[in-house]
């Protein structure tokens, strides 16, 4: 879409093929997963009419026209993360592979008995178990950093947990169950000043405006596809080439050597390393479509637009009563928790559902969060580029009417 | 009607039996009326008292946590249940009606499972991850398997 064209989220909305068949969804689970424009439709389906084979190895023409797609989703990629060379850019199956790429590959090389991971509160289950799984294996120590009372990251504790045994910092861009933003920059430059390495969890930071890596300063940032208007079954790990080129592989099979013998293997170098097997080839080619989209309108507009609704919702939520936003003066992204006196969460989803209104409920694989805040769970809704404000009144509406049931 | 100690002194399976309740959901025409109708069985279903919502009780959905305990009396499969969800609450008062306070010669053959479906309650079996529903079931089958043993 030209840029000189003025925003519009019900044209946006036109885009995705799945609100024709669904034409009453309110569709607010976006964090779980987003819808697909027509644009990343059309790019799997024209990979699979046109240019059908796998990549790599294959002497012929249509592996070749394969290949140059496979590759040329990652150069595009990584341009829009604005990485410093496709060869940092790393294909997984989504973020949760990517971290436990991470955590696998660098953590067993590199950690030690002692070693400190340190991780936000506010971490998804993805982002907290792959380090559980390689301090159990190395004998390091993984360490959290408390919340404030506001369930924003304590900004002291964790200063005061920076020692140099500090080995790799996790951190969310956005977290999946509340939209609180943690203040990157600061953290990972107080990080890199003691000398440990920073995971960024870039799962929804990503889908709302974006990032540009060069300028971020982490080490390792992961994301999906899925929850970028992409496919599912692809995402990406990024790490710099130096760093790299000092981790091991992780996964084993074909594509990923060099050489093979039954006297020894050497491996290929990044990305091909940690890429063993056929890797998601027309997802890759449908997440670069789908970025490609993104591109085509402008980031900060959209997020305005996904940062309005949540506002309007948010404010219309002051007229019903026993409902609370969880983090409510924290900086967010568009995510909004609710928690509700004296009624569960569950219960307001399913009255819901029943006006076509999809949220989530429950603590959204971030236990350890829900854990600090003294809930057993939250009802989320996330905003997405196609939510129109009539999404937000319906809601607001359909809530109304599920707390009078069950009052 | 036989009544049973506590925590199986409640109406479901007893005094409220599966016809009973089939003809209230089949009254409540809509998706709106059954949730407001599980929301009202739950109400009827007392509360497990706190000893028993214990770790050994529990089980847990990814969306609530329920609690059930499995008794025995004179071949009769007891069962009590409560859970933080109303609604989960109300399903629960289903299940225990079709199985509370039954032999299983009376039970051989049920399908509770079939039963929701042609109630209409479809959805709350694949939603079951969240709601534990499935489980539940399974783990009273477990128990009337256990009987003949």
């Amino acid at each position: 879409m030209p840029m000189n064209v003025p925003f519009s989220a019900a044209r946006i909305r036109d885009e995705f093929p799945v609100f024709r068949h669904h034409p009453d969804l309110i569709y607010l689970d976006n964090a779980a997963t987003t819808q697909k424009p027509l644009a990343v439709l059309d790019a799997e389906r024209r990979f699979y009419e046109t240019a059908n084979a796998n990549i790599h190895r294959a002497a012929h023409r249509l592996g070749s026209a394969a290949t140059d797609a496979f590759e040329g989703a990652r150069t595009r990629i990584a341009a829009h993360l604005n990485a410093a060379h496709p060869d940092e850019v790393l294909f997984t199956r989504g973020t949760t592979e990517a971290i436990n790429l991470a955590a696998h590959s660098w953590g067993r090389a590199h950690l030690r008995p002692g070693d400190v991971i340190l991780l936000s509160t506010l971490e998804h289950h993805a982002n907290i178990v792959p380090w559980q799984l390689v301090a159990q294996a190395t004998g390091a120590i993984v360490k959290p950093i408390p919340l404030d009372a506001d369930g924003t990251i304590d900004q002291r504790a964790f200063l005061s947990l920076l020692t140099p045994a500090i080995r790799l910092v996790g951190l969310t861009q956005c977290s999946n169950a509340t939209g609180v933003l943690p203040p990157l920059a600061p953290m990972i430059a107080a990080a890199k000043a003691v000398g440990a390495l920073v995971m960024i969890d870039g799962a929804q930071g990503i889908a709302h405006g974006g990032v540009d890596l060069q300028a971020l300063g982490a080490d390792f940032y992961a994301f999906s596809g899925h929850k970028l208007y992409g496919p599912t079954g692809v995402g990406v790990l990024w790490a710099r080439r130096e760093l790299l080129a000092k981790m091991p592989p992780w996964q084993a099979g074909g594509e990923m050597i060099d050489r093979v013998s039954f006297d020894g293997t050497t491996f290929a170098e990044p990305p091909f390393r940690f890429e063993a097997g056929t890797p998601p080839i027309a997802q890759a080619v449908g997440l670069a479509a789908a970025m490609d989209w993104l591109a085509g309108h402008d980031r900060d507009t959209l997020l305005r637009h996904e940062l309005a609704l949540r506002e309007r919702f948010e404010a219309g939520l002051v007229q019903l009563d026993c409902i609370r936003v969880l983090s409510a003066s924290a900086p967010r992204g568009p995510i909004t928790a609710l928690a509700f006196d004296g009624l569960h969460p569950y219960d307001v989803a399913q009255f819901l559902d029943g006006y076509g209104v999809a949220v989530r409920v429950g603590q959204h694989c971030a236990g350890p969060l829900h854990q600090a805040l003294g809930l057993n769970g939250s009802l989320r809704a996330s905003f997405a580029a196609y939510n129109t404000e009539a999404d937000v009144d319906a809601t607001l509406a359909a809530l109304a009417t599920t707390l009078e049931q069950l009052a | 009607m036989s009544s049973y100690p506590p925590p199986f002194d409640h109406p479901f399976g007893t005094r409220i039996d599966r016809d009973a309740l089939a003809q209230r959901l089949e009254a409540a025409a809509g998706w709106e009326a059954k949730n407001r109708l599980l929301v009202q069985l739950a109400r009827e279903l007392p509360p497990l008292p706190d000893a028993l919502r214990t770790d050994e009780h529990r089980v847990a959905g990814c969306e609530s946590t329920a609690w059930l305990v499995i008794g025995r009396q004179e071949g009769r499969l007891l069962a009590a249940a409560d859970s933080d969800s109303r609604i989960v609450k109300g399903l629960l008062a289903l299940l225990l009606t079709a199985y509370h306070g039954h032999t299983p010669a009376e039970l051989a053959g049920f399908d509770f499972e079939a039963w929701l479906v042609s109630l209409g309650l479809q959805r709350f079996l694949t939603t079951s991850r969240g709601n534990g529903l499935r489980a539940m079931s399974r783990m009273i089958r477990e128990a009337i398997a256990e009987f003949s043993h």
